[in-house]
């Protein structure tokens, strides 16, 4: 069923809207659109290099519902050290073509595939329940996101080529020009299994790169189906290949002297890992390898005295459980002033307690499983840390059945330095801190090595002053939840240990997958009027 | 056509008569503070955000040298401060500035919500209560409280309920007769009448999850409905954002259905004529009237609905269709259209017109008289500290006039209050045109 994709539109950016799901007659239509992803699946998942469906050397992976780990979703074959060489050299070929076409060609190619996405909304979203549990509002959300950045960095890229102005002075013409850097290596995360590998893939293609794309290990099947949004919109095979696989496969793809950059959004320790490895110059590399890199967080919301705790603790809950806690952006720590503290952790612990965990398909679901055994496994031995160093103010458990589910912790008394206040989880753990005042939450903040998002409840102007003044996150969110930032209204990303890129959805994130180019010309005998 | 133009010529008629009947606001000066105050709120974008922000903030607010920060904070947002407060902001320097500016400040604070806000309780309530029974003017009792996030705060509103009613249905019968608020042409009306919101009632409503906030909500409303029923009291169901309005008919409609609710107690839900699709919701309502489970007929008391901003920006940033009419106009003409379906849809129903629209209330009336029924097949409503000179006019043209009575705290009536500030000081609204000194013949257009 290929639909002709309505004619795109070069015209303004306006985000996808997400599914009206407080409708019944919306609701009404997820159910369908399970059963029939359900009847398609496993998804198969080659090799992709270039036109070139391949086996790859014989391994392969599996990608399963983390609902119903036995339910088989994706299955991959890993792109050996050979695959990634031939994936990269094939898109060292077919760099210069693409890399000529005018950039609003290579817009058309991306809004065609956002226009192929639009028209498989359901089918996606449903993809990304059963691959990643992602509950359905969260999934969908997921889906339009992926449609937002291809969108935005098309439009992005068309003004990117215009180049930027310079001074001008009698006898010199002066430009500033962007050029593509060649390959891209686009290694992406789970969580948001189809927006960042999206992202990174369409702000790199935008420009006139070409990608080789490693998605996740635990979502290959999504990002098989970005590979397909692309071809469908036009972009050629040699511009995307696709190499699944674990952390082999993305360390050939870091080391390969044919990449020219990598996007990477995932672990702090990973991330580490890529830029050291990326430092390293093999033989014959003839150029540096920048690597734009989005990490972790330990995202902390700040509750001053004069907060209104009706509005805080249904945001508070909001960024620390969605997803089971399984976002960069996520709440893990609750910074409360004394006045309003056992007030706060008594109401925020009863809405935890009321917290519904079970699977990601049933919308009645606050809570659903997390991505994989050794997850849950972790945030079992957070949970149990603090319960012996702290104290836990208030647990949701899971109901019995499959999955890996896990109890939804709400922490308090932690002892300073306790890893549960210091490490990233990734799970459904928030811990609660009384602090005396603002200023002492501001100092824990700017005390922790990462920097991505924060929040503030506050209703005193001259308190959201200083603390924006103060904070050194990337993302902070006053007086709302700390998760969901929208493409073109909230660039995101972090600061310090958080990245080390500029933002995604944001205005500059392009220029991180160009060179540029400064030509000055000498105009003394053109005849031109001084 | 002539039908349409002796309907506007009976509306005038009526709408002239109830301006005639409005008391004179000179006589009541504090009133007239209120109003200056506002008028000068509406007349600034910036300084109307710095009062209410401020206003929100007061009960979170721990001494009054806070309160004079937080104000002034807010004031030095806007650009042009207004004399008076310029010299509020200078007073702030000092301690002894800041306690007195925070007492002036929190004084006026409650000062304005005493306006809106009938008591701390039912039991401190009950004096205003009885005295507007008095004068004629029947009430409806809300109960104001936070957002309800954990079990124990829906249990603790369930609790304040049901006291309530005991409370107002023990102290009620001691009130002397006032047959118009008693009796319409379907039968005895309570007098004891108690709203609910059922947002409140459970810490689950999950607007893309009815089903497990409608259970949690119904172990909580079942009782409600009991003690309503028993106590010969009106419970009825307020209703909130489009967030929760299919959950919360749904719930109602169905529990109002079960055979132990087949006798009582009296009860009603709510239709927003701001929605578009309102008329669709209303007959799904007339509908489940007709089929006559009940012999206590439904009321259904129509608004125009007070979550507009709410739906609005919600829309916007989804980038949804926008539920709500845009214009004052559309709205306006989507009331009547509704008043006319309500009033045609006697005996099936119970009608509580509430508006301060002088140009809708008068329409509900005329058209309930050319309908052929009797005044007393139409409640009106009003809103107390909005619509209190409103109420006095209708109740000495000898209609049936509720008044919309929040009960509560401080701390859980600001929001309530803001809501009502925002409402009377849109450049849009009736009662600000009415403050205005628009003309009476331009009140009472058609829209």
């Amino acid at each position: 069923m290929t639909a002709a994709p309505p004619p795109p539109t070069l015209q303004g950016f306006a985000n996808e809207p997400v599914l009206e799901l407080r409708r019944a007659s919306v609701r009404s239509s997820l159910g369908p659109a399970l059963e029939s992803l359900d009847a398609a699946l496993p998804v198969r998942v080659p090799v992709s290099v270039g036109a070139d469906a391949r086996t790859g050397g014989g391994a392969r992976l599996q990608s399963s519902d983390p609902g119903a780990p036995g339910r088989v979703v994706a299955v991959a074959e890993i792109a050996s050290v050979d695959d990634v060489d031939a994936a990269v050299a094939e898109a060292a070929r077919g760099a210069p073509a693409w890399s000529r076409l005018a950039p609003e060609r290579r817009a058309q190619a991306l809004i065609s595939a956002a226009a192929w996405m639009r028209a498989r909304r359901l089918e996606l979203a449903a993809l990304e329940v059963r691959e990643c549990a992602k509950p359905w509002r969260e999934a969908d959300a997921d889906v339009c996101e992926a449609i937002d950045y291809l969108e935005y960095y098309a439009r992005g890229a068309i003004a990117l080529g215009r180049g930027r102005e310079l001074l001008q002075v009698p006898g010199e013409r002066n430009e500033l020009h962007y050029a593509p850097r060649g390959v891209v290596g686009v290694i992406s995360p789970w969580n948001f299994p189809l927006a960042i590998p999206c992202g990174m893939t369409a702000a790199a293609l935008a420009v006139g790169n070409t990608v080789v794309l490693k998605p996740a290990e635990q979502s290959p099947g999504l990002g098989q189906r970005l590979r397909d949004a692309l071809l469908a919109g036009g972009v050629p095979p040699a511009a995307i290949s696709l190499a699944p696989g674990a952390a082999e496969t993305g360390a050939a793809l870091v080391a390969h002297p044919g990449v020219r950059a990598i996007a990477f959004t995932g672990s702090l320790a990973v991330g580490r890992r890529i830029i050291a490895q990326a430092a390293q110059a093999a033989p014959g590399q003839r150029h540096f390898k920048p690597v734009i890199a989005e990490l972790g967080g330990k995202n902390c919301v700040i509750v001053a005295a004069d907060a209104d705790l009706d509005e805080a603790i249904p945001a508070i809950v909001a960024s620390a459980f969605g997803y089971a806690g399984q976002k960069c952006s996520a709440a893990a720590r609750v910074l409360v002033c004394e006045p309003i503290a056992p007030q706060l952790l008594e109401r925020l612990a009863g809405a935890v307690h009321a917290l519904a965990i079970g699977q990601a398909q049933e919308l009645d679901t606050d809570v659903p499983p997390v991505i994989e055994r050794e997850a849950m496994e972790r945030v079992g031995r957070y949970a149990a840390e603090a319960a012996a160093r702290g104290r836990i103010a208030a647990q949701a458990q899971p109901p019995d059945g499959e999955g890996w589910l896990c109890p939804a912790t709400l922490a308090t008394d932690l002892p300073d330095g306790s890893p549960v206040l210091e490490d990233e989880i990734f799970g459904p753990l928030l811990a609660v801190q009384s602090v005396r005042d603002v200023e002492a939450a501001c100092d824990a903040v700017d005390g922790l090595s990462y920097a991505l998002t924060g929040g503030l409840f506050s209703r005193d102007p001259a308190t959201v002053s200083r603390v924006r003044a103060r904070t050194p996150v990337g993302n902070l969110y006053v007086n709302r939840a700390i998760t969901g930032a929208m493409v073109g209204r909230q660039p995101f990303g972090g600061n310090r240990l958080s990245g080390t890129g500029l933002k995604a959805g944001g205005p500059d994130y392009l220029l991180q997958f160009v060179e540029q180019r400064a030509v000055c010309e000498n105009t003394m005998r053109h005849g031109l009027e001084v | 056509m002539s039908g349409t133009a002796e309907l506007e010529r009976e509306l005038v008629r009526v709408g002239r008569r109830l301006a005639a009947a409005f008391p004179s606001s000179s006589h009541q000066p504090l009133r007239a503070l209120d109003e200056r105050a506002m008028q000068m709120a509406s007349a600034d974008r910036e300084l109307r955000a710095a009062l209410f922000r401020f206003v929100d903030v007061v009960p979170a607010c721990r001494s009054l040298d806070d309160l004079a920060r937080h104000l002034v904070s807010y004031l030095e947002q806007v650009p042009e401060t207004p004399p008076p407060l310029a010299a509020a902001m200078r007073i702030s320097a000092t301690r002894a500035g800041r306690a007195a500016l925070g007492a002036a400040a929190a004084g006026g604070v409650r000062h304005l919500a005493h306006r809106f806000i009938v008591g701390e309780t039912p039991e401190a309530a009950l004096g205003t209560l009885s005295r507007l029974w008095e004068d004629g003017i029947g009430t409806s009792v809300d109960l104001l409280g936070e957002a309800t996030v954990t079990e124990a705060e829906a249990d603790r509103y369930a609790a304040r309920c049901a006291g309530a009613l005991q409370r107002l249905a023990a102290a009620t019968p001691g009130w002397p007769p006032r047959p118009v608020l008693e009796q319409d042409p379907h039968g005895p009306l309570p007098r004891t009448n108690v709203c609910v919101k059922v947002s409140a009632l459970t810490p689950l409503l999950r607007p893309d999850a009815p089903r497990r906030g409608q259970l949690d909500a119904a172990a909580r409303l079942r009782p409600l409905l009991r003690v309503a029923r028993d106590a010969g009291a009106h419970l009825h169901i307020d209703m909130e954002s489009l967030d929760t309005r299919e959950a919360v008919l749904e719930l109602v409609l169905g529990l109002l259905a079960e055979e132990e609710f087949g006798a009582g107690p009296s009860a009603g839900v709510v239709v927003q004529a701001y929605l578009r699709d309102s008329p669709a919701q209303l007959e799904r309502i007339l509908e489940w009237a007709r089929a006559g489970r009940r012999s206590t007929p439904l009321t259904v008391r129509l608004v125009k609905g007070a979550y507009w901003d709410h739906e609005l920006v919600q829309a916007r940033q989804h980038g949804w269709e926008v539920p709500v009419f845009e214009h004052r106009r559309d709205c306006d003409r989507n009331f009547e259209a509704l008043t006319r379906a309500l009033l045609a849809a006697f005996p099936d129903v119970r009608v509580a017109v509430a508006s301060h629209n002088l140009r809708s209330v008068a329409h509900a009336i005329a058209a309930n008289r050319l309908s052929g029924a009797p005044d007393s097949a139409l409640e009106l409503q009003v809103l107390r500290g909005l619509g209190d000179d409103l109420g006095r006019a209708l109740a000495s043209e000898g209609h049936r006039v509720r008044s919309y009575c929040p009960v509560g705290d401080m701390v859980s009536g600001m929001a309530y209050l803001v809501r009502r500030l925002l409402e009377n000081t849109s450049n849009d609204s009736f009662l600000f045109a009415r403050a205005h000194g628009a003309p009476l013949d331009e009140l009472l257009k058609a829209p």
